[in-house]
């Protein structure tokens, strides 16, 4: 049993960390864009096939594949935010309303272009590390520690640059930082296309483990918003306990309960952080 | 091998350039409706059906028609879309069976759609060849309805005991869709294994947009079961399960008794981690009819074929033959009884007759060769041959 217990609460870990690539790029988008982005579960499913495209059938390197997702999606990212969300800066609810759009828009193009059957993505390796007993998928370790990586660089570039300092300004007040001289015009689309892009990357990390169809993005972005919902919008540290926490629980309950009670207890916990903290775990109040 | 080769271009491109027959202007003209899915959901099986029936429909006019009772008839498909929906096809069938006046449809795809038409069809005496899977299709009160496909009530027990007895299968977990699809499977499947002498000993349901089943083979692992059956699960949904079942070291049988979903399987799964799945399948490519009914159509068409073609193109000569042997292409009771007294008739499949007198209380399912084949290197081989009492 307590083999049982242990065990659940690597995956749990694992699944976790697997969920905050997503959630990160999902909270940075709402907090500088104020944007719920609907349309990130898409930009997950392009990284997917940008990944399937340049490993599988192109033969590229997988770090180059992971690199094309990251760019194709920051160059994608900007010009949508300039032609789709910049008429609806401000306005929360059309900008919504706006991604939703984007989401179709994008998933049918892809099922137009790619068609609806799922495509092959090779493993990158297989098997399992074996601790006493307890199982490490090698698959996931490798995406966990590509992850890491892609977290701490990202950490890296929002805490201690100058491009990061400004967007972390405009997160936490739009007016003051652009009177501070933060180049508002270059800050949006750029964090709009961070977000794609750690979408993309999430995407093209996991196409191995969850495969590649224009319909793969909408359980990652269930996920981000369970998880963006529970650590508060807008908030990077929120997201990294709630998708640790997520983790955590539907891994646990799924494995002593089974998937129905994982579902149940993941959505009461969003309700009550709702009712005793509406703006989540670590959330501000809106002004 | 060449000849055929031949033999089926010279057909594919008699087909490709013929124009409307001179030679048989005093010919009669034929009917016959296909009521398939052409659009969204189930329209390469829809496709299938069709192609199929129009394929049989010109060998006959190729070599000048339809000899019936002494007249000769041109074979006219007249096609219509049901979007796999029960009200499209009901107002389809009133257009088939009262505007067209066919005595003949082949369709319905889905299992809602063939009842929906039966009210209609079975009234009129149209004779429908169905490959909707639900055992209601089939009944005494419903004497017009065939089904030339298997459906997973045929093949499911045959295949599941010979798994559990050639691989000495004790215990067996598996996942399930928690809707009422899942559970209805998850029921039929469990009885079919203590039959075959193994036990569920571990079922799971999950809601259908899961993608992450690791949590849950880990609490099936751990119940040690000795394989993991994949029936009821969308074919993407078996592949992410095989995938992440390998990922975390199961060893034992991963089998999925049900419809065809191999290649899918193996795209999402990766060759490697589908390696010794065993998986039930329709046809044998190493016949050479079935062989050659896929180059024949592959080369009509210019596309894949879907794996229920063959049984329509079978299904459809069953009927063409029936309306031969009764004298009549107006009389469809006559009709229907010599179709049900068609025995042993040698089709692309292999030796087909009718069977289901126990089950649906009407004996009009299909009795076709079916085959337990194993993945290796991401392609079916077969390990067994079936038929509904048995595998071998």
């Amino acid at each position: 049993m307590s083999f049982l217990i242990i065990q659940s609460l690597v995956n749990g870990v694992i699944l976790g960390l697997l969920y905050l690539l997503m959630a990160i790029g999902f909270t940075l988008v709402f907090g500088i864009m104020r944007v719920v982005n609907f349309a990130h579960g898409e930009f997950y499913m392009l990284g997917a096939f940008a990944a399937y495209f340049a490993f599988a059938v192109a033969g590229l390197p997988y770090p180059v594949a992971v690199a094309g997702a990251f760019g194709g999606a920051i160059v994608l990212g900007a010009i949508i935010e300039r032609v789709v969300f910049r008429p609806f800066r401000g306005d929360e609810l059309s900008g919504m309303i706006a991604s939703i759009g984007l989401a179709l828009i994008l998933q049918n193009l892809a099922l137009i272009a790619f068609g609806p059957d799922p495509l092959s993505m090779p493993s990158l390796v297989s098997g399992a590390y074996n601790w006493g007993g307890i199982i490490l998928p090698k698959s996931r370790v490798v995406v966990i520690l590509g992850s890491m990586v892609i977290l701490a660089i990202f950490y890296y570039f929002l805490m201690h640059t100058r491009t990061g300092r400004a967007l972390r300004a405009l997160v936490q007040d739009r007016e003051i930082a652009a009177a501070y001289g933060v180049r508002v015009e270059l800050m949006y689309p750029l964090g709009l296309a961070l977000g794609a892009a750690l979408a993309a990357m999430a995407g093209a990390f996991m196409a191995p483990l969850f495969g590649v169809s224009p319909f793969v993005g909408g359980t990652p972005l269930l996920k981000a918003f369970i998880v963006v919902i529970l650590g508060g919008l807008g908030s990077i540290p929120g997201a990294v306990i709630a998708s640790m926490l997520l983790g955590l629980i539907e891994s646990t309950t799924s494995t002593f309960f089974g998937a129905s009670t994982a579902d149940i207890v993941v959505f009461a916990l969003v309700i009550a952080v709702l009712l005793v903290r509406p703006s989540g775990l670590l959330g501000h109040k809106e002004a | 091998m060449k000849f055929k080769s031949t033999l089926a271009l010279a057909v594919g491109a008699a087909i490709a350039f013929s124009a409307p027959p001179t030679v048989a202007q005093e010919n009669k003209t034929l009917k016959v409706g296909a009521l398939v899915t052409l659009s969204g959901a189930g329209a390469s099986w829809g496709r299938g059906m069709l192609e199929a029936t129009e394929l049989a429909a010109s060998k006959y006019n190729e070599a000048g028609g339809i000899e019936v009772g002494g007249e000769t008839y041109d074979i006219e498909v007249i096609a219509y879309d049901d979007s796999y929906k029960a009200n499209e096809a009901v107002s389809a069938a009133n257009r088939l069976v009262y505007d067209d006046e066919v005595k003949y449809i082949i369709g319905t795809v889905g299992s809602a759609p063939i009842l929906a038409i039966q009210p209609i069809t079975e009234k009129e005496g149209v004779i429908t060849m169905t490959l909707g899977f639900t055992s209601e299709a089939l009944s005494p009160e419903k004497p017009y309805t065939f089904r030339p496909n298997l459906t997973t009530a045929e093949v499911a027990q045959p295949q599941i005991d010979w798994v559990v007895e050639s691989q000495g299968i004790e215990t067996v977990g598996a996942l399930f869709p928690n809707d009422e699809t899942g559970e209805q499977i998850a029921k039929d499947v469990s009885a079919s294994y203590e039959r075959a002498g193994a036990e569920m000993s571990a079922i799971e349901f999950f809601e259908r947009d899961q993608v992450d089943f690791v949590p849950l083979l880990t609490r099936i692992m751990s119940e040690g079961v000795d394989a993991i059956e994949l029936d009821g699960n969308s074919p993407e949904t078996a592949g992410q399960i095989v995938q992440q079942a390998r990922d975390i070291g199961f060893e034992g049988a991963i089998i999925r008794t049900g419809g065809p979903a191999t290649a899918e399987i193996v795209n999402v799964a990766g060759a490697e981690a589908a390696e010794g799945m065993f998986v039930h399948a329709g046809l044998d490519p190493s016949k050479d009819s079935v062989n050659a009914y896929i180059t024949e159509y592959e080369e009509t068409f210019e596309h894949s074929m879907n794996g229920f073609s063959p049984f329509f193109y079978d299904g459809a000569n069953m009927l063409f033959q029936a309306m031969q042997e009764a004298g009549t292409v107006e009389d469809t009771d006559a009709v229907r009884k010599a179709l049900e007294s068609i025995e042993s008739y040698e089709g692309v499949l292999g030796e087909l007759s009718w069977t289901g007198e126990d089950r649906y209380g009407i004996a009009h399912q299909i009795d076709a060769p079916f085959y337990v084949a194993q993945v290796r290197d991401g392609k079916e081989e077969i390990v067994a041959t079936c038929d509904i009492e048995g595998c071998e």
